[in-house]
């Protein structure tokens, strides 16, 4: 009788600790195969890439399955499999990105100063040495830029968020597709379309504000949709209780649901700001690249940061790649704080929330 | 009982949506004005992109999208296409071969394996990395990582060079669709990443437990529960990412050579198309008729992105109302 009882599946009994063999064969599966790797790439002189698809990867793979295998069976077998290919694909993002960022720091951090940073590019050339020039008169445009474009678009995108969960209009999913297609537009085409609206039609010259402009349609569809979650997230009983107590639903969304909402729209400015503020393409379309500080977006030649990076990439100097460096690590630099911003108001919501 | 019937009854109130007070109805006017105005921005661009665009559709044809010739210098310009679409759709086909196994394994890692703060700051640095502007991609990409992939290119060709993709037979590695897809998939991994995450973030936990409790080990557990009832949100957010790549404009213009003999497959030779960057490239010099078919290239892509996002919305949506989301 007991003969015929299966003995219990070992991966039945996740609860047990883990023993000291498995521990053991854990710790050798993770540290063997890449010492391995090391050690071959070294006697052979194997190239870095090779190195790693063709003999970690197979090599990680083999030991972590014969380590699964060992340890419960069949299932730990392709749970090793699984776990070793998720790992690896998540360093490589992980490599990639920190490479871009760190790259950015390394090379913009050398050429940051004061001159570089309130200076203009007036009677600068390529080869100017480092200690002359710089993106004061970009860093003013791209801030006037943002601002033009903001004081349009937040307004806006806050009023079509509100359209889309406030009101039960019959017309919102239209509302919210094009509002969806609007954030598949291409940059470049909203540069070309600014330009044959205005430039083409002979209403303006290129100038600053065509780049603000056309910055507008990149813009709105961040916000609104932000928006609208944001607001979607406020319990609708919140609204409820305001109508009941005798507000108007225009007073008691300006005084109880917007003011729940406020994080959700602090969130939605930053983020859309941090969408326009690097976009290069419209910029260059529609406006003249300027090397003078010139606040008058009417008319004259405008430069704004990204355009000032992109010009400087194409000069294919070395003073101008580090000036290049210099400009990115400026652009990240006001994108990171948006987001260490951002973190810091909905932080503030969690713990409201707590109390 | 006297003092009911003497009294006047209450006017009866009558129930609706539609506001009352003054300030409701400017409000509501208000709103409905500006969501109405995302309609007619849209509009806008279409008429004044296609207005602009329709000397050039007239005089090409159909050739415009299907051939591959560009003289802008003689009396009778060609101006046709093709090899600038095909070049942006193989980019993109790249990117996304490359950024959906990345994006996937990152947002299971942050969503499954990894513990709370580690999980946290993958995610900030990920969400960082979306935003960060394309123009600092395509500055790493033209310095830093140019130079890398070429060495990697070189070992694709030497050791898998009998694969007719894996082949060059021009012996240049820089600016090759390779290059510019992997610049493409460093941009769109964030955004892959961070919709896939949001998808495994709502699958009902209970499902995982149950197939936990049912003896499923890890792997079974991605194949059969996480995989299938996230497959609309990952698919979705994999299109809108595609959608993103296919517009990508200043990161490509560095790091790719565009020129107009077609590039159907040979990945690392050093030449490639791209829609967004010619623009960028043409725009300066242009005028007249250049101008026109430029902005009907710029047609041609706008209308591409917005099939891409339309097929994303509706898979995406289609995933939600079925719940498997």
């Amino acid at each position: 009788m007991d003969a015929s009882v299966k003995p219990r599946p070992k991966l039945a009994a996740p609860w047990k600790k883990s023993s000291t063999p498995s521990k053991l064969a854990i710790l050798s599966a993770s540290l063997f195969p890449s010492l391995l790797s090391f050690t071959l790439a070294g006697l052979f002189h194997l190239p870095g890439l090779i190195t790693l698809i063709a003999v970690l990867l197979p090599l990680q793979l083999l030991a972590a399955a014969a380590v699964g295998t060992f340890i419960s069976g069949r299932h730990g077998r392709s749970g090793a499999i699984l776990m070793v290919l998720v790992v690896f694909f998540s360093a490589i993002v992980v490599i990639l990105l920190g490479s871009v960022l760190w790259s950015v720091i390394s090379n913009g951090f050398k050429v940051l100063s004061i001159p570089f940073l309130i200076q203009n590019n007036n009677y600068i050339t390529p080869t100017t040495e480092l200690g002359y020039g710089g993106l004061g008169h970009a860093l003013l445009g791209s801030i006037e830029l943002v601002l033009i474009s903001s004081a349009v678009t937040v307004p806006l995108g806050i009023l079509v968020g509100v359209y889309l969960t406030e009101t039960r209009d019959k017309s919102r999913t239209l509302v919210r597709t094009f509002v969806q297609s609007l954030a598949g537009l291409p940059s470049v085409v909203a540069g070309l379309f600014i330009y044959s609206m205005f430039v083409v039609t002979g209403v303006l010259r290129p100038a600053g504000i065509l780049g603000a402009l056309a910055l507008i349609p990149l813009m709105l569809p961040t916000v609104a949709r932000v928006v609208e979650e944001s607001l979607k997230l406020v319990p609708q009983d919140l609204r409820n209780a305001a109508i009941g107590l005798g507000a108007s639903k225009f007073k008691a969304f300006m005084q109880v649901t917007l003011p729940a909402a406020k994080s959700g729209i602090i969130t939605a400015v930053l983020l859309g700001i941090a969408r326009i503020l690097g976009e290069t393409a419209p910029i260059l379309l529609t406006t003249l690249m300027g090397s003078g500080t010139n606040l008058n977006v009417f008319q004259d030649a405008f430069a704004t940061l990204p355009t000032y990076l992109f010009n400087n990439l194409a000069n294919s100097t070395e003073v101008s790649f580090s000036r290049a460096w210099g400009t990115a690590l400026v652009m990240m630099i006001f994108v990171g704080a948006a987001f260490v911003s951002i973190r810091i108001v909905s932080r503030n919501k969690t713990s409201a929330k707590k109390k | 009982m006297s003092s009911v019937e003497s009294s006047v009854a209450p006017e009866r109130r009558v129930l609706s949506d539609k506001p009352t007070a003054r300030a409701d109805k400017v409000f509501y006017g208000l709103s409905r004005a500006a969501a109405y105005s995302a309609i007619v921005l849209v509009a806008l661009i279409l008429t004044f992109l296609a207005w602009q665009a329709w000397p050039t559709f007239q005089d090409q044809g159909i050739n415009f999208l299907i051939g591959s010739k560009w003289d802008n210098t003689s009396d009778n310009p060609v101006f046709q296409i093709f090899p600038m679409l095909w070049g942006s759709i193989l980019i993109s086909g790249i990117g996304a071969a490359v950024a959906i196994p990345m994006g996937l394994s990152l947002a299971y890692f942050i969503e499954f394996v990894a513990g709370k703060k580690l999980a946290a700051f993958v995610t900030s640095i990920v969400d960082l990395l979306a935003a960060l502007p394309s123009v600092i991609i395509g500055l790493w990409g033209a310095l830093v990582f140019t130079p890398v992939a070429v060495e990697w290119a070189k070992i694709l060709n030497q050791y898998l060079g009998f694969i007719p993709i894996f082949r060059n037979s021009s012996e240049t590695f820089p600016g090759s669709p390779f290059i510019a897809g992997w610049i493409v998939a460093v941009m769109i991994v964030p955004i892959i990443t961070s919709v896939s995450r949001e998808v495994f973030s709502q699958i009902d936990k209970d499902l995982i437990n149950g197939a936990i409790g049912l003896g499923a080990g890890r792997a079974a557990i991605f194949t059969k529960v996480i995989l299938p009832t996230s497959r609309g949100g990952v698919v979705g957010g994999v299109l809108l990412a595609v959608g993103r790549a296919l517009g990508e404009t200043v990161a490509i213009y560095y790091v790719l050579t565009l020129t107009f003999k077609i590039n159907w497959y040979e990945v690392l030779e050093g030449r490639g198309g791209s829609i967004a960057s010619f623009i960028i490239g043409q725009f300066g010099e242009a005028e007249g008729k250049t101008i026109s078919a430029l902005m009907a290239a710029g047609v041609v892509l706008f209308v591409v992105s917005l099939l891409i996002n339309f097929i994303a919305g509706w898979i995406v949506s289609r995933a939600a109302s079925r719940g498997k989301f």
